[in-house]
């Protein structure tokens, strides 16, 4: 059986970058999903995303894209596009890195076989903002997207009869209550 | 005529560290430090309950992930004078060393050997020979000829495909490049190997912060790991073997392979113990607590001004005097409104953007200064601190790397050649084979005390009305973190973090005065402008890190795959 791991991307401190870790949360608490299948939350890893695709076989990172689209626009990157992005020499070698970390798994034998972005197009990144409604709008279309990727390659799902909390905390409202 | 380079080589979203050197005769004559995104992060705590900060302060640095949430719940301990229980105390030590070693390994081989190793040289060499060079060095078992010939075969295929894939942009064939081929395998097979050591190391966080990379385990007050030996939910014996076996795995890692090739590389390359000096007053904060009111250490912590090596003035905790006094942050050349020094309690963020210009403001990082002076931190500063105060096990594992150092380039590297470019690589090996061995002992601890029958794992905090002031520090992978935290009737009122990438990177202050990696820069051999292969060893020498910020992915192309439009 196929290892699947779902995989959300992106600081969910600023505004519609959240939208990685944010439906990656969604789904882990609407869907329960067969024994190979895993979702997490990774924040920004930078080159340590090897550390959680190594041993994978199918790795479909949800993530905000700068791609020029209108906000809210889900597009699809498959492996051979990703790593048709050349990296770059890095001064500052933590910033984003999922071709790096591809082409590093690879060469240590245990990279994916396959590599699914699903990007959405991002409105705002402002420091502290929930995300657009734009983004918002476009979860539905990334989660048929992403449950699309788990079932054609082998893996199963099935909803919730009772969703658990998705635990959006960086959404929770500052205190207003002195205390 | 001075030729100005700029390394801005990432994109706006990718890359936050932009570089400017000028070279006259083929060595750098001046230097700026810039961050180019705005890391006003901070604001987000305004008004938020000091027990959630850390959850937020977690999320400031994908990779820096464990250092800044552990660096939240000590700052509002520290505002409470709250003391933690040992076994808290210890679990969090476990954490900051099993995510210190994975830190070190990865920037060693990932993100900074490919400045030295040449992998295009690789083809030529023959995998016995690298066998037979490393046979009697090391007792390391991934050491045979079979090895060296798979990992030769990985490079093979990759440049007989035409696509170098990772290695596209590395100065392959630079004249700045010297090791033999054999060498070069053999740093390159170990790269291939340190992938899964440093694995190792995030099961062990994992394990202990019941997730990674975002630990969940962490209260202000101590721990949330329910313990109970027999239980199957909770630290159990199977856990804390689990742990164990771990790190007896990564241990022989660092000390039968990593170091000893940071050893070898650093005497192969002996003159890069002769650039990057740069700001030689050093700053390092004592680390790995051994009681729950954090006055007994296992790291010890201090300062040297001006590289007078053999006398540090020591700290005797977090919360130093001397040490909270003396830090302000400037913003003469930052993108900031004010020119004040200002203590970081009472520190703003009220930004200004301008043009980058050489002679104004040029950068998002503020200028901290201790005493008024810029520091390095980091690794280096943690271990000429420790040799200066006489630490024993500093000395230990700082004498045994100087010796192999020495015996490879054919003379004498004393610890003041630390101060260098290579100085700052081989602190941090000798860092992670402290790391290594404390590991041993904090397990051994934890274990122990729980075996005393005590399963305490939190103290409640308790909030007073009115404002009260603390400050978190950690001794993390890149140095010196603090952070400083204003809490009013029991919300934060201030908060600031200050990083280790803000010490290094700092851009000059109010009397011009470089920051560490402008200082380092200068004199720097660059051999071809066009390929500052030079520059760059010396800025990844520090271990930058400034991501602290966004991830959206830029495809630099269209979509050939699936496009659905809503």
């Amino acid at each position: 059986m196929k290892k699947i791991k779902i995989c959300g991307v992106g600081s969910v401190l600023l505004g519609d970058d959240a939208v990685g870790p944010y439906t990656a949360r969604w789904i882990a608490a609407n869907y329960e999903f067969g024994e190979s299948v895993e979702v997490e939350d990774l924040g920004t890893p930078g080159l340590d995303l090897i550390a959680y695709m190594t041993g994978m076989d199918v790795l479909i990172l949800i993530d905000s894209v700068d791609n020029k689209q209108p906000a809210g626009t889900v597009t699809v990157y498959d492996k051979a596009l990703i790593t048709s992005h050349r990296p770059a020499v890095r001064l500052d070698p933590h910033s984003p890195a999922i071709t790096e970390s591809i082409f590093v798994a690879e060469l240590a034998g245990d990279g994916p076989d396959e590599v699914y972005l699903i990007g959405v197009t991002g409105e705002q990144l402002d420091i502290g903002a929930p995300l657009s409604e734009s983004v918002q709008n476009a979860i539905p279309l990334v989660v048929e997207e992403a449950l699309a990727r788990v079932i054609e390659h082998g893996g199963s799902y099935r909803k919730r009869d009772v969703p658990l909390d998705p635990d959006i905390w960086w959404e929770n409202a500052r205190m207003e209550v002195v205390a | 005529m001075a030729k100005r380079i700029t390394i801005d080589p990432i994109s706006r979203i990718e890359g936050h560290l932009r570089v400017d050197v000028e070279v006259e005769n083929g060595s750098v004559s001046n230097s700026w430090a810039s961050c180019t995104m705005w890391r006003g992060i901070e604001t987000i705590l305004k008004g938020r309950d000091p027990r959630e900060a850390w959850l937020f302060t977690q999320r400031f640095c994908g990779v820096c992930t464990t250092v800044h949430a552990m660096a939240s719940v000590r700052s509002v301990e520290d505002a409470l004078k709250l003391e933690i229980p040992l076994n808290a105390q210890y679990i969090r030590n476990l954490i900051l060393i099993n995510h210190g070693l994975h830190d070190h390994i990865v920037h060693f081989y990932h993100l900074s050997a490919l400045d030295f190793v040449d992998i295009l040289k690789i083809p030529q060499a023959d995998p016995a020979k690298t066998s037979a060079l490393i046979e009697g060095l090391s007792p390391w078992t991934g050491n045979s000829k079979k090895m060296f010939l798979d990992a030769q075969n990985k490079v093979k295929a990759v440049a007989a495909s035409g696509q170098l894939g990772i290695f596209t942009n590395g100065y392959w064939g630079h004249p700045a490049m010297k090791l033999s081929p054999e060498v070069n395998l053999l740093a390159f097979a170990h790269y291939i190997q340190a992938l899964e050591y440093q694995r190792k190391s995030v099961q062990a966080v994992a394990i202990l912060g019941s997730k990674s990379p975002h630990i969940q385990n962490l209260t202000v007050g101590g721990v949330a790991n329910a313990i109970n030996l027999d239980s199957l939910a909770t630290l159990n014996m199977d856990r804390l073997f689990m742990i164990k076996k771990l790190m007896d795995e990564v241990k022989p890692f660092v000390d039968q392979v990593y170091l000893p090739d940071v050893c070898a590389i650093a005497g192969m390359y002996s003159d890069w113990f002769n650039y990057g000096a740069g700001v030689t007053n050093y700053l390092a904060s004592p680390d790995l607590p051994l009681d729950g009111k954090n006055t007994k250490f296992d790291l010890v912590g201090g300062y040297i001004m001006d590289g007078n090596i053999s006398s540090a003035h020591k700290f005797d905790g977090f919360r130093d005097k001397v040490f909270t006094d003396g830090v302000t942050e400037e913003t003469k050349h930052a993108w900031y409104k004010g020119e004040e020094p200002l203590r970081p309690w009472k520190g703003e963020t009220d930004p200004e953007y301008t043009d980058w210009s050489a002679e104004g403001k040029y950068s998002w990082v503020k200028a901290p200064r201790f005493q008024g002076k810029p520091m390095q931190v980091g690794p280096l500063a943690q271990i000429l601190v420790g040799y200066a105060l006489g630490d024993p096990l500093t000395r230990k594992h700082t004498d045994k790397a100087l010796d192999l150092i020495s015996t490879v380039a054919g003379h004498r590297i004393g610890v003041e050649k630390l101060q260098s470019t290579m100085g700052r690589h081989v602190a941090r090996a000798i860092r992670a084979s402290m790391l290594a061995e404390l590991g041993e002992k904090h397990w051994t601890l934890l274990v122990n005390n729980i075996a005393s029958g005590d399963v305490a794992i939190h103290n409640d905090p308790v909030f007073p009305s009115g404002e009260i002031e603390g400050v978190g520090v950690h001794e993390a992978p890149r140095g010196l973190l603090s952070h400083w935290t204003v809490i009013k009737n029991g919300k934060i009122d201030n908060y600031q973090a200050v990083v280790p990438s803000t010490w290094n990177a700092s851009p000059r202050d109010a009397k011009g005065v470089r920051g560490p990696y402008e200082a380092s820069l200068l004199h720097n051999p660059i051999a071809d402008p066009t390929r500052p292969l030079e520059a760059i060893r010396t800025i990844h020498s520090f271990d930058p890190c400034m991501a602290c910020a966004c991830h959206t992915f830029d495809p630099q192309g269209n979509a050939v795959a699936t496009v659905k439009v809503l």
